[in-house]
């Protein structure tokens, strides 16, 4: 297969199903993915928890094998030449990848050596990323009793020990405390400066892939649902976004009433528990607030704040994916329950 | 065997060796569980070697080759702890996207077991002295029983890490040492004579590698050493060690299958 040397990654119609287990139907965790990524930009895998972003990195790495599907990774086939793949990047899953009872110095050290660096170069290579992450005062401690964003940081670390050309952070600023998580982010920017490195990042904070990624991949329930820049992406959207708090809402109700307001299009009423959020795009914003107080108060419905806003990818989200990003995650949660 | 396998080989052992020196509770229950068991079953069961039939003078002497290999074998059913514990925290995720050989990492785990095994087979020896078993077969005796003590091993700790490997739950490998183990130890030689145990129990004995490795470290260490029973058996133990092993590492390769 042909395949252009620009693309670090690019995966073709990629399935993974998992056994059910104890009679329950399969689940398709990757529903013919495809995606291209650029050499030597940053790009998001972006989608709620269990959209597919964390088997696709597997899958990619070489650690899980697709059930079907194609996928070439620095210009080498994940399963024929699963080998050379793995001498080309560099995984920070989302667990760690150090050994607690090892210093940070010393997992570099071996991880140094089990990618084949003599023990000088290995060394050497150690000291290079215990300076380059900030990580002096930390080097010769124990890694199981690091801070979590120091322990992050380690990781990130052991991932670029064999100078890869493509590293995949699957999710790595999860369980951060938002100090960590800028700081991990700048170093993410960092990284996305030096010269063919290829960094593939899954997040499900959408915040985080609007900041960082060059390309993005909305991916949903194993499948790619929109992809682009994050400006192109929001561009799609025309005009604002209206939101309006809803207490206690009917949904039908407000639906309803909402879908009278002519200023206003692509109406849909979101219900958490006893609060509840009415979001409609409009290319009139001022005109379809006032429209939209008028209308739901005539009809009697409670309402907090409403508020208009630029689209961000929550919207982009939810045109592409059919609901949205908050509603999506709960939804997931529950299913995990 | 090419120097990058060596090399990652004996990184992999490294690396389990540091970890177990750090964990000093660990090393300190490996060293002193055997001991226990030496002087609690000497003392508890010595009247044995007076009942008629029994066949050797002293029952300390007849003891230490059972405890060696009692320990080897509880502490081989933990042996793949480890794996676990990598599994669980994402250490095993980035070792298995690295360019490292499967064979590795499991191999070099081995070694670092066997390793453990060699001392805590030393401390048996020398408690099993000052107790007051003799060891007349010599420093070779000695060195026989335990490189029959590391074939055992080598065969447990494979089944513990292939186990680990497969069913990723700590309680599996409680279920080893409770079904697998105790029940081995009984049903062979370790604390009987075969001549004083039930004879359904002496046919089952026969075919436990248990027996195998005590059999040879018994002859080995006794005045006159039966050199065809040290040299079957060994034979035995190591065919049963390396389909052990090539099964390790099969479980490591169906444990990324299943990823």
């Amino acid at each position: 297969m042909p395949t252009s040397p620009d693309y670090a990654v690019d995966a073709l119609d990629l399935v993974k199903t998992y056994p059910g287990g104890r009679g329950r139907p399969d689940v398709r965790a990757l529903d013919g993915l495809t995606l291209t990524i650029a050499a030597g930009t940053v790009h998001g895998l972006l989608g709620p928890n269990g959209a597919g972003k964390s088997t696709t990195t597997k899958v990619l790495t070489t650690l899980a094998r697709a059930t079907s599907g194609t996928a070439r990774v620095a210009g080498h086939d994940v399963v024929r030449e699963a080998a050379a793949v793995r001498r080309s990047i560099g995984y920070v899953s989302q667990g760690t990848g150090a050994d607690p009872l090892l210093t940070p110095r010393e997992n570099l050290v071996m991880a140094a050596r089990l990618r084949g660096l003599s023990r000088s170069a290995s060394t050497a290579r150690a000291g290079d990323l215990v300076d380059r992450f900030g990580l002096t005062e930390f080097a010769d401690r124990g890694a199981g009793k690091l801070s979590g964003g120091t322990r992050r940081k380690l990781d990130v670390a052991l991932g670029l020990v064999g100078t890869p050309s493509v590293l995949f952070l699957d999710e790595p600023t999860t369980g951060l405390d938002p100090e960590a998580r800028s700081a991990m982010w700048a170093e993410i920017r960092r990284l996305a400066g030096e010269d063919e490195l290829t960094v593939v990042l899954t997040t499900h904070y959408l915040e985080e892939a609007d900041r960082l990624a060059d390309g993005l991949t909305i991916v949903d329930r194993g499948r790619v649902v929109a992809a682009g820049s994050p400006e192109s992406l929001k561009a799609t959207l025309e005009g604002d976004t209206l939101s309006v708090e809803l207490v206690e809402p009917d949904a039908s109700l407000v639906s309803s009433v909402a879908g009278s307001v002519a200023l206003l299009r692509d109406v849909s009423v979101h219900v958490e528990g006893p609060t509840g959020r009415l979001v409609a795009r409009t290319s009139d914003g001022p005109a379809a607030v006032g429209a939209v107080i008028s209308a739901l108060q005539a009809a009697g419905i409670r309402h907090g704040a409403v508020g208009v806003s630029r689209p961000t990818l929550d919207d982009v989200y939810l045109a592409h994916a059919g609901r949205s990003w908050t509603s999506s995650d709960v939804a997931v949660k529950e299913l995990a329950r | 065997m090419s120097t990058t396998w060596i090399t990652e080989t004996s990184q992999v052992t490294r690396r389990w060796t540091t970890d177990g020196i750090r964990q000093p509770w660990g090393l300190g229950v490996a060293i002193i569980q055997p001991v226990i068991w030496l002087l609690l079953f000497g003392n508890v069961f010595s009247s044995v070697a007076t009942v008629p039939g029994f066949g050797a003078d002293d029952y300390m002497t007849f003891l230490v080759p059972g405890i060696l290999m009692m320990t080897v074998l509880y502490s081989g059913a933990w042996a793949g702890t480890g794996f676990i514990d990598d599994i669980t925290s994402g250490v095993m995720d980035r070792m298995l996207t690295s360019p490292v050989h499967r064979s590795s990492l499991v191999a070099g785990q081995l070694v670092q077991q066997l390793g453990l095994c060699f001392v805590q087979g030393l401390c048996v020896l020398g408690i099993g002295w000052l107790a007051g078993a003799s060891y007349d077969g010599g420093i070779l005796g000695m060195l026989v029983a335990l490189g029959a003590s590391l074939l055992l091993a080598a065969a447990f700790c494979s089944l513990s890490s292939a186990v680990a490997l497969l069913a990723r739950d700590q309680t599996a490998l409680i279920g080893i040492s409770t079904i697998i183990v105790l029940p081995a130890t009984f049903l062979s030689t370790a604390l009987m004579p075969a001549s004083l145990v039930p004879s359904w129990v002496e046919t089952v004995s026969q075919y436990n590698p248990l027996t195998w490795a005590v059999e040879i470290a018994r002859t080995a260490m006794s005045p006159s050493v039966d050199w065809s029973v040290v040299a079957t058996r060994s034979l035995w133990l190591t065919a049963l060690a390396a389909v052990v092993a090539w099964w390790s590492v099969r479980a490591m390769r169906t444990y990324q299958r299943s990823l």
